[in-house]
């Protein structure tokens, strides 16, 4: 028995061998898979991945973070070529600067039945000096081919040791084997957030090191007063924690519609400083909880102080708010104010860049805007806070960090209890209406105590399109009538960004050919700058060839153009949220006028359904009565972000109620 | 040949510009389709000698809307040989007062490298600057030395859609040893006024309209007004020429820049010599060195100092197995020499807005390089060398049907692409669908494409079969709820056809309304896209490439149902195609349905886009055409 166990063990022992992760260690098997083991789609894979970060100490100038990175990809086809090539940004803040050394990097081929190897040569490496933070290094792979295995290897030495880079663990193409090394010194205390599907744990293991340091012997203490002797050296011992990823077949991950940000979702783990706590050095905290986040943001001089600073504005809010008492009107007034006189230049960020040169030149970034609108409420006498947020694209925060955000928005309390989140840098929202960039679950509301809490970004209340239309349609098929549409909200929000902006007789020109060339008159537009109201449009249609007319009957869909034709949800399968940006209802009242000789002969019926826990629902009525028919149609989205598990469900929901508008009314010759 | 075209980079010396209300001022023609208006512009140009050339800009640009802002054109584009003495912008607001100004190193300074290039040694300064308010107006001005002189900024007043001009002037002068020639474009509604004295040229323009884009309209280079300058002396990253016309062109690019690069290894062209061995005639050879050169080598941009415009040295791609459109297609052209097979390097414009070069103007132009192989019949086989995919002698849409330049030892020549006749790009779609009771419906179809119509598909080859699921459900979007039962794709690139096998079913196809069921009979092939309508169409209607669409449907009708009526056939013939649908009943269950669809290329006047829009009209409507079935 305990010969066969030791065989299994042998056994297994081998099979590993089989795999040599040494540099240049590239197998003949490895060149000649044809097809990825794990994902017969995959255009390439990571056969395996290493990533080894830690701190150095120079006695020069101090801890530089290390990071050696080894990378063995295979090539499958002609598809999977953009992963022999490869981009890193290397950062940069005056004269300190990442750098690269140590980088190696061949191309393995089968030719002839030999495995042969091409370097890359030092000059085929291009380095481009971006901007004035960001260095770029790119290189391309030589000699690649399908089959090819590329394998490369360097090390970033930087000295910004504050931010480690995201272990990054899953890909666009499949991973067959990760490993990843975080060495972090006792000085340094970093927390770990995971994101993604994945369930990994790293082994943990705490080891002795050493470093050599060499320090400036104060004046008082050196008697010889000889430049050669005004250092100290000497050694310490310390203790450090490694933390070691060790994970086998990744699958891939790509982009789905509807989902706000893929990197939610992406395998991956990122190490926040929290404190540092350096010999003979009071312990120096970056953040540790979310108060303390909060708490350090808000102390620090382009945040907190700013809130603060009422000078620069003082006298234009002193004469707006002049003759007004009511802080409903108040918070009103301020608002229309900075949004009118502070453009927002497009750059994200919750402090603010220079708040005063911002009011004066009428720009600034999102910190610079939002932090005026606080500080402003705020001498107003309104219980105003700014909100940390993390837009969209900047993924979800989800453990305590500084990183975690990148953007800041208003909160505003009323005295008779009623709350609001306001951005002014977009032009035409509304309160509690932000910009679909901020929609992303919650934010963190600061408070001037080092209070936090947090708020839903979300809006609780729907985006409506109500649209109504008085219509006839004629013997040959052709629909003349009157169109109406009121929009509130996110509905009414994109609409003015889209319609204010524009060159008015191109946008209706868009607008005509949106429903294949619909011609479209004395279009009206009411509110669209008085943002107080629903956008109103409205206009005298014609449009031909709505109807089939087959012997002497008429056949039509009872929502003409308007009805939803296509299934947004086209995979079988979901694993992400479906991200919808916020509820919303569409409604569509139509009365329809037959033409004369005409009867109605049949209808479709009404129906109604629903999404399972009321996310969502569908109502669909049609009446006729002599010469008139009266469609009513309604779909709501009650919630912002749907689970997956709701995915099977919403899509047969589309099916069903795109089938059901397509269901015609049939009218007959009398 | 990622040629640097940096050239249409207008800016500026200042000028106090006049404090009054700017936007009211603009004429009300030149406000419409406008988002921006260029109000003063002038490019002041003195050629010091075939080397040296110094330019004064200034461009005035009033913004009236948010989507103007890219007009302002504020960025300059600098190398080693490009030296930037003075770079300003003035900002006005509405009222014509100064806001604000930007000096030199407030520009944003960055790598000019691009998402599909390597790298590249050029440079880019740009104002970065966010609006307070709508209309406001930049004066940007810059005055750069520049010691190449191969790209002399040609006048071009006009650059954009939705811009239109106020005035715009240019000059050039020029030593007397410098022969400096032009070529007018696109100038006849247009009131130039033009001096020319020795050593000297200068030209003015006023008032010129926006243009707004069209559908089926000519190419925007195709309209633009412009004059293109260029002198018969000029350097190129320190290597001089003198060219008086294309014969001249193709003589210097061959021996300064392409002959040098010529150095096979002496392994690669036994290698490639003993592959062709068994091969019968000149074609053959091509094929085995195209197919050698798509196995081994891939497209990656590297452009560094005269590497711009002089592809590497072939030696270079065979040890790297990559290299930039002009690299690729001198290693090709080093491995077809080396077989016997004579082709040439070609110069030409890239994309499918099918832009010639000037047949009768030589200068430095093009965006691209692709390989000439004259035959004898005159039916020339190119080749396009980055390319891993498309079959020997298909080049798409990507570089038909234009003027190029080929490149021989003797000197260039204009010459003439291929181009995708109508009825070589022919779709063939044969298709059985079974319709039941309950309306659903069940298809299978084989479409075969050729010509430009294989173009749109041959790409679908290495899609995952996700994607493919989800390309076939869009390509056939206007059935709800389709599921794809079976994909079978076959790429013939011998006989260049794309072949595809798809079987697909549906629940709810067909619309049953009490006794009756409605049946759109055209399941596989429907016309989606109808052009858009122009309240006044501006620009002439142009139809760069035709096509054919054959399709034989078999259709099996539900059982428990007969025919009550169905659509008449239909034919109808025009100067733009022709449409043409026919429905035979080949026994009480099963009908044949027949419909070929042709568009033809041609150039029209914009008279004709209302007739030409109207027949999409009817095609999407004839495409629609059901039939009702009466329960039996």
């Amino acid at each position: 028995m305990r010969g066969l166990s030791f065989i299994c063990l042998f056994l297994f022992a081998l099979i590993c061998e089989g795999q040599n992760y040494k540099f240049g260690k590239v197998s003949k098997e490895e060149l000649e898979e044809k097809v990825c083991s794990i994902d017969s789609s995959a255009s390439a894979a990571y056969l395996f991945k290493k990533r080894h970060t830690y701190f150095s100490y120079h006695r020069s100038d101090g801890f530089k973070l290390h990071t050696e990175m080894h990378a063995r990809i295979k090539i499958y086809n002609q598809d999977g070529f953009d992963y022999a090539t490869k981009e890193m940004n290397l950062y940069k803040d005056g004269v300190l600067e990442d750098k690269m050394t140590e980088f190696k990097a061949y191309t393995f081929n089968v030719e002839n039945g030999k495995v042969i190897q091409n370097k890359l040569e030092k000059n085929e490496v291009y380095k481009s000096d971006v901007s004035k933070y960001l260095n770029e290094v790119k290189f391309t792979m030589p000699n690649i081919k399908s089959g090819s295995v590329v394998e490369y290897k360097y090390i970033i030495v930087s000295p910004f040791w504050s931010n480690v880079d995201e272990f990054i663990f899953q890909h666009s193409i499949p991973t067959k084997r990760v490993e990843a090394i975080f060495e972090v010194p006792e000085y340094f205390s970093f927390k770990p957030r995971t994101k993604g599907y994945l369930v990994f744990q790293p082994i943990q293991e705490e080891k002795r090191d050493k470093l050599f340091y060499k320090t400036e012997v104060p004046i008082t203490e050196n008697t010889k007063l000889d430049t050669k002797s005004l250092y100290r050296t000497g050694e310490i011992e310390y203790k450090k924690d490694i933390y070691t990823y060790d994970l086998e077949n990744i699958a891939a991950i790509n982009d789905e519609p509807y989902v706000n940000n893929i990197n939610n979702y992406r395998a991956s783990v990122k190490y926040e400083l929290s404190y540092t706590k350096f010999p003979h050095s009071a312990i120096e905290y970056f953040s540790t909880t979310w108060q303390d986040v909060v708490e350090r943001i808000y102390k620090s001089a382009s945040f907190g102080d700013e809130l603060k600073k009422t000078a620069y504005f003082k006298n234009d809010i002193d004469a707006l708010l002049a003759s007004v008492s009511d802080p409903v009107k108040k918070a009103a007034l301020i608002f229309n104010f900075v949004k009118s006189q502070v453009k927002w230049n497009g750059y994200y960020g919750f402090y603010s860049e220079d708040i005063k040169k911002a009011y004066k030149d009428h720009v600034g970034n999102s910190g610079d805007i939002n932090l005026m609108l606080t500080a402003m409420l705020r001498y107003a006498g309104l219980n105003a806070n700014p909100v940390l947020v993390s837009t969209r694209n900047h993924g979800v925060p989800l453990f305590p960090t500084r990183e975690g955000y990148n953007y800041v928005v208003t909160w505003v309390k009323l005295p008779d209890g009623s709350e609001a989140l306001l951005d002014a840098t977009e032009e035409y929202s509304i309160p509690n209406i932000l910009p679909l960039r901020v929609l992303n679950w919650q934010g963190r509301i600061a408070a001037e105590n080092g209070g936090s809490g947090l708020i839903d970004l979300y809006p609780r209340t729907k985006s409506k399109n109500l649209i109504s239309m008085m219509l006839k349609i004629d013997e040959e098929g052709t629909i003349h009538g009157n169109y109406r549409s009121t929009k509130t909200n996110h509905k009414a929000l994109a609409f003015r960004n889209e319609y204010i902006r524009a060159d008015k007789s191109d946008f209706l020109e868009r607008l005509e050919n949106t429903y294949d060339g619909i011609k479209i008159e004395n279009y009206v537009v009411k509110n669209d700058t008085d943002l107080s109201k629903p956008v109103t449009e409205s206009y005298k249609f014609l449009k031909e060839n709505q109807a089939d007319i087959i012997g002497d009957k008429m056949y039509f869909s009872p929502l003409f153009h308007f009805r939803t034709v296509e299934n947004p949800f086209k995979l079988e399968k979901r694993e992400f949220p479906v991200d919808f940006g916020y509820p919303s209802v569409s409604s569509y009242k139509i009365l329809i006028n037959i033409p004369e000789g005409y009867i109605i002969e049949s209808i479709p019926e009404s129906v109604s359904l629903a999404l399972p826990d009321s996310l969502g629902s569908f109502s669909y009525n049609v009446m006729g009565n002599g010469s008139t028919i009266q469609v009513a149609v309604e779909t709501q989205i009650n919630q912002s972000i749907l689970s997956p598990i709701y995915y099977e469900a919403l899509k047969e929901y589309f099916n069903t109620f795109i089938q059901k508008e397509a269901e015609q009314i049939v009218l007959s010759k009398v | 040949m990622r040629v640097k075209l940096f050239t249409s980079v207008l800016l500026v010396t200042l000028s106090v510009f006049s404090q009054k209300n700017i936007s009211l001022t603009i004429p009300n023609n030149l406000k419409e389709n406008a988002n921006a208006v260029v109000r003063e512009q002038s490019v002041d140009i003195t050629l010091r000698s075939s080397s040296e050339m110094h330019v004064i800009q200034k461009r005035v640009v009033t913004v009236l809307n948010k989507q103007g802002n890219d007009n302002v054109d504020a960025y300059l584009y600098y190398d080693d040989n490009k030296r930037i003495i003075s770079l300003e912008a003035l900002v006005f607001d509405a009222f014509g007062r100064q806001t604000k100004k930007i000096k030199k190193k407030d520009f944003k300074d960055v790598s000019a490298v691009d998402g599909g290039t390597l790298y590249s040694d050029s440079r880019l300064k740009y104002l970065e600057y966010t609006p307070i308010s709508y209309p406001y107006t930049i004066e940007v001005s810059c005055e750069y030395v520049d010691e190449n002189t191969a790209f002399i900024e040609s006048f071009y007043p006009l650059n954009d859609y939705y811009l239109s001009v106020e005035k715009s002037s240019y000059s050039i002068s020029y030593p007397s040893d410098i022969q400096v020639r032009t070529k007018e474009l696109n100038l006849n509604d247009i009131n130039l006024e033009k001096v020319e004295l020795d050593n000297y040229l200068s030209f003015k323009v006023k008032d010129i309209e926006a243009i707004k884009p069209e559908d089926f309209s000519p190419s925007l280079s195709a309209i633009l007004p412009r004059i293109l300058v260029a002198s018969n002396d000029f350097t190129l990253e320190g290597v001089s020429a003198h060219v008086e016309n294309w014969e001249d062109f193709g003589k210097w690019m061959y021996h300064d820049l392409i002959k040098d690069t010529q150095d096979l290894p002496q392994s690669t062209l036994e290698e490639i010599q003993s592959l062709v061995v068994e091969a019968k005639s000149d074609v053959e050879k091509a094929k085995i060195v195209y197919q050698y050169v798509q196995d081994k080598v891939r497209y990656i941009s590297v452009q560094v100092g005269i590497g711009g415009w002089k592809p590497f040295n072939v030696s270079k791609v065979d040890e790297l197995g990559y290299g930039d459109c002009k690299a690729l297609t001198n290693y090709t052209m080093a491995l077809l020499k080396a077989v016997g097979v004579d082709s040439y390097f070609t110069v030409l414009y890239a994309r499918s807005s099918q832009r010639s070069m000037e047949s009768d103007f030589a200068s430095m132009q093009g965006n691209h390089a692709i390989l000439n192989i004259p035959q004898e019949n005159g039916e020339d086989i190119w080749l396009e060398c980055t390319s891993q995919k498309l079959p020997f002698g298909f080049i798409g849409d990507f570089t038909d049907d234009r003027d190029v330049l080929v490149i021989t030892p003797d000197g260039g020549k204009i010459e003439h692409t291929t181009k995708y006749e109508v009825d070589e790009s022919l779709q063939t779609i044969k298709g059985l669908c079974n319709i039941s009771n309950e309306g659903s419906i069940e298809a299978k179809v084989t479409v075969v494409s050729r010509g430009i119509q294989y173009d749109d598909k041959y790409l679908l080859e290495t899609e995952t079969s996700r994607d493919l699921d989800t390309h076939y459900k869009k390509h056939w979007g206007y059935i709800n709820g389709l599921s794809i039962d079976n994909i079978e794709i076959n790429n013939d690139r011998n006989n260049i056809e794309f072949i595809e096998d798809i079987s697909f079913s549906a629940s709810n196809y067909s619309k049953i309304v009490g006794d009756r069921m409605l049946l759109t009979l055209n399941a596989l092939n429907r016309n989606r896209h109808i052009p858009d309508r122009y309240r006044s169409r501006k620009l002439p209607l142009h139809i760069k490439r035709g096509f054919k669409d054959v399709d034989t449907v078999e259709i099996k009708l539900p059982s428990d149902y007969k025919i009550e009526s169905q659509p008449e056939n239909v034919l109808i013939e025009n100067k733009y195609g022709s449409y043409k649908m026919e429905l035979n009943v080949k026994d009480e269950n099963t009908l044949i349905y027949n419909r070929e669809f042709t568009i033809a290329d041609g150039y029209f006047p914009k008279e004709d886009y209302k007739a030409f829009r109207d027949f999409y009209k009817e095609v999407s409507k004839q495409d629609n055409a059901k039939i009702a079935l009466i329960k039996k």
